[in-house]
């Protein structure tokens, strides 16, 4: 058996969290896209659909992300579908994140006075350009704190695609535990690294908030 | 994280469970022909259970499980795919065929049985209960009121539940090094554990080793197939009764456990 030195640990862990970062993204990209076809559906105000994006949503929060990923993963097996792990957590992740961002927008969006609606529609604008040219720039402002506060949370999700083969920083953690049994010098570590990656996003949540001042009168 | 954990055991019965009901998981394959003809044989090794399988300084999976995986390939002429697995998830690899073996120190139930098949043994293996010195236990009745760390799903966890008196704590854990730190630190007075990796733990603590209380079961590892598979399985026992023969096996034992192989029983 190696022995790990500290630096060897350190590197092995900055070596997974490449993962880390790679799944996030590849979350926040899927789910970006997605979620805001969801959006769409899901205030478009026709009731099937309406009813449709509901259940997805229900869907997607109601159950753990775990088993959705070891479901896309080994649940397409059965089926004879062979997905790589790669593939298998960009879809889990994908499904996952739009899920939370359609709700989140979906709460932006509504929080838009009714009259901008109405006004829009006055102006005779069909619901796609009322939507994109007054609704949305406005609902924009209220949802990009929430957005990058959720981001926070896909960063940490990501560790659960261990469960289908990943070696992200967290798996990484503990199979160095396994090995060099310093549990405390390992995750103290992991700690930090997420801790690197999830600060900056939650310091420019903050700076947004701030910058576009939610909750002034307009 | 428990909860998490046990969402994962749902989920792996639930993936299970469809296995058995689906007609494709009972189709018999002919897995062996198929290795040779792609080229490459993938088998599930462990990553954090040393010394069947750990990472080394660069993470690549490294153990006797991992060494005996590279000897069948070489055997067979292909190309060896190392895929880690955990204890929780290394049963759906194999029957959703993304794996054609698993090398993951597994042993065998009757249970076990009937959802794979197993190979003739290829690893020693008993599962003890082990404790520090000042805690006085000779068999199983002496756990009443004790607490006992275990890594949760493995045969270890399974004997020790059977075996345990009602009033015993039993504090399971998400791995070995997890259940192993819980001993360690004092949180739970004794753990219940594969003898090879208690060596690999005393080693790296040698002031605080731990001494073997009584041993639990017997268990020798077996490599996993799936069901309907008998040419690969065939295949399998005869890699592993001619490099008992030719010394390869004990070679491996020797590097990684420290000690030539014991007699098996036969399967």
């Amino acid at each position: 058996m190696h022995h790990f030195t500290f630096l060897d640990i350190v590197w092995a862990l900055i070596g997974a969290a490449k993962w880390t970062v790679l799944l996030s993204l590849i979350a926040f990209a899927g789910g970006t896209v997605v979620g805001l076809l969801i959006l769409v559906l899901r205030v478009s105000g026709q009731r099937p659909l309406v009813e449709a994006t509901r259940l997805y949503i229900e869907f997607f929060q109601g159950t753990p992300l775990l088993m959705q990923l070891f479901l896309s993963f080994f649940g397409l097996a059965l089926f004879g579908i062979d997905v790589s792990p790669l593939s298998a957590a960009a879809v889990g992740l994908t499904l996952f994140a739009s899920a939370y961002l359609a709700e989140i927008w979906r709460g932006a969006v509504e929080a838009i006075p009714h009259g901008q609606w109405e006004a829009a529609r006055s102006l005779a604008l069909g619901f796609g350009k009322q939507l994109r040219l007054v609704i949305l720039p406005q609902a924009l402002r209220l949802a990009i704190p929430p957005t990058v506060g959720f981001s926070v949370q896909i960063v940490k999700g990501t560790a659960l695609a261990s469960i289908i083969g990943f070696l992200e920083v967290t798996k990484a953690g503990s199979v160095i535990t396994n090995v060099t049994f310093q549990p405390f010098t390992v995750y103290g570590l992991v700690a930090v690294i997420y801790f690197g990656l999830c600060f900056p996003l939650s310091a420019a949540s903050k700076w947004l908030e701030k910058r576009l001042a939610i909750g002034r009168s307009h | 994280m428990m909860r998490i954990r046990r969402c994962a055991a749902v989920a792996a019965a639930a993936v299970s469970l469809a296995l058995v009901l689906s007609p494709a998981a009972r189709a018999e394959g002919n897995s062996l022909d198929d290795i040779i003809k792609a080229g490459v044989l993938k088998v599930a090794v462990p990553q954090d259970f040393p010394p069947f399988g750990s990472v080394g300084t660069d993470l690549k999976p490294e153990g006797y499980d991992v060494d005996v995986a590279t000897l069948l390939a070489k055997d067979l002429g292909v190309k060896i795919e190392l895929v880690p697995v955990t204890s929780a998830n290394r049963v759906p690899y194999l029957q959703t065929k993304k794996v054609d073996l698993v090398i993951s120190s597994l042993g065998v139930t009757p249970d076990r049985a009937k959802t794979m098949s197993f190979s003739e043994p290829y690893a020693p293996y008993f599962s003890g209960v082990f404790g520090h010195g000042d805690v006085k236990v000779a068999a199983p009745a002496d756990l009443s009121g004790k607490t006992i760390g275990v890594a949760r799903g493995t045969l270890d966890d399974l004997s020790l539940t059977k075996l345990a008196p009602a009033d015993a704590v039993i504090k399971r854990y998400d791995d070995q090094a997890a259940a192993a730190q819980a001993v360690i630190s004092g949180q739970v007075q004794l753990i219940a554990s594969g003898n090879v990796a208690i060596a690999a733990l005393n080693k790296e603590n040698p002031g605080k080793s731990l001494d073997e209380k009584f041993i639990i079961k017997q268990s020798p590892c077996s490599i996993g197939i799936r069901r309907g598979e008998p040419d690969l399985l065939q295949w399998v026992n005869a890699a592993i009764y001619s490099h008992k023969l030719d010394g390869s096996l004990d070679e491996m034992s020797v590097k990684w456990f420290g000690a030539k192989l014991p007699a098996f029983p036969v399967l």
